[in-house]
């Protein structure tokens, strides 16, 4: 067998890695003065990779990465907050794809202003007492307007999300479909 | 989902569980990227990535085995992802000359050297010779890292010490 076909070994056993195969590399490099510079070559390599343990610069960049890791980690932390608003907006959603099609029209959708109490507007009853000549005159005159008119919508309908927040409480207002549609 | 749920649970005795296995990781996991990528800014952003896996993933690892293992496994492929986002490295014989000429070569010259022949290996060779000659780990440890067999990495072992013998061997020459 030629040098050449020993390297291979020779490399392992420089860095102990043949064990119980060892002796037939023994053999050859106790006859041979090349491969036992080879040898010596590869150990003095070793030992300067060794050597790469010990890293100036290790310790600056270290405490760089500690801060950037540290950094990212807090704003992990604080995660839980943003998922309170990201539930809150997701219960609307949820709330907004249940809702009957049919009762949403285009230009109306809910109006989130400061929520009031919700009373529906409603004419009041015509009292008892008025004789029944002056309800027809009256009825007579607003026929025409009121068949010009659309249908009028029921009272608005005030959805409340309340969340795990007490600080964050969602309203909805949502209009109805015309009464009697 | 699960990820998230584990963030829910933040607790501060997870912190500083990860900030302790953090300080005494840190310098190696840094180390191993430097002598795999030999570029800071990549070394740091492998580092990063590593840690932020390792808190991730705190709660789910087995703390009686350690994490010396899960480190060294996940640096070697976060580096390995990084590394095959940049060109590919220089061919031996395209390699430039060492910056300066000077008759003997101090320690710090050599180790220059030596960290550049590293960089001259191919990923899987690297890897194996990082773990086994700068980390002093064994046969099967590198091997259990790598995901590969004892016979494969004795082989990528002698082919990559071979090589370093034969780059640094050639730059010598060239003074």
């Amino acid at each position: 067998m030629s040098c050449a076909n020993w390297k291979t070994e020779i490399a392992l056993y420089a860095g102990g890695d043949l064990g119980s195969d060892a002796a037939g590399v023994e053999a050859h490099l106790s006859e041979c003065a090349e491969c036992r510079a080879l040898l010596a070559e590869l150990q003095e390599d070793r030992a300067l990779l060794g050597e790469l343990q010990e890293e100036p610069v290790v310790d600056a960049l270290a405490a760089q990465v500690r801060r950037r890791v540290m950094a990212q980690v807090r704003v992990g932390r604080a995660w839980p907050a943003v998922w309170k608003l990201a539930l809150a907006a997701a219960l609307v959603l949820a709330a907004i794809l249940a809702f009957p099609r049919h009762a949403r029209k285009e230009g109306h959708v809910a109006r989130m202003k400061a929520p009031p109490a919700v009373e529906p507007v409603r004419p009041a009853a015509p009292p008892a007492i008025v004789p029944a000549a002056h309800r027809v005159r009256r009825r007579q005159r607003r026929a025409p307007v009121e068949r010009a008119q659309a249908p009028r919508p029921g009272p608005p309908l005030l959805v409340q999300f309340v969340t795990d927040d007490p600080e964050i409480v969602i309203y909805w207002l949502v209009d109805q479909k015309p009464e009697g549609d | 989902m699960a990820l998230r749920v584990a963030v829910f649970q933040e607790t501060p005795d997870r912190l500083a569980q990860f900030e302790r296995i953090m300080a005494e990781a840190e310098r190696r996991v840094l180390r191993i990227a430097l002598r795999l990528l030999n570029n800071p800014h990549d070394a740091q952003d492998a580092a990063q990535e590593v840690f932020l896996r390792l808190y991730k993933q705190l709660g789910r690892l087995d703390e009686a085995r350690g994490y010396d293992a899960w480190l060294y496994r996940v640096t070697v492929n976060v580096c390995r992802d990084i590394a095959r986002k940049r060109p590919q490295a220089v061919a031996l014989e395209d390699a430039p000359e060492p910056r300066e000429h000077q008759p003997d070569l101090e320690f710090a010259e050599r180790r220059e050297i030596m960290q550049r022949a590293l960089g001259r290996l191919g990923e899987k060779e690297r890897a194996a010779v990082v773990l086994r000659d700068v980390e002093g780990l064994s046969t099967r440890e590198v091997a259990q890292i790598l995901g590969s067999t004892e016979t494969t990495v004795r082989s990528q072992i002698s082919t990559a010490r071979l090589k370093l013998r034969d780059f640094t061997s050639r730059l010598l020459r060239r003074r």
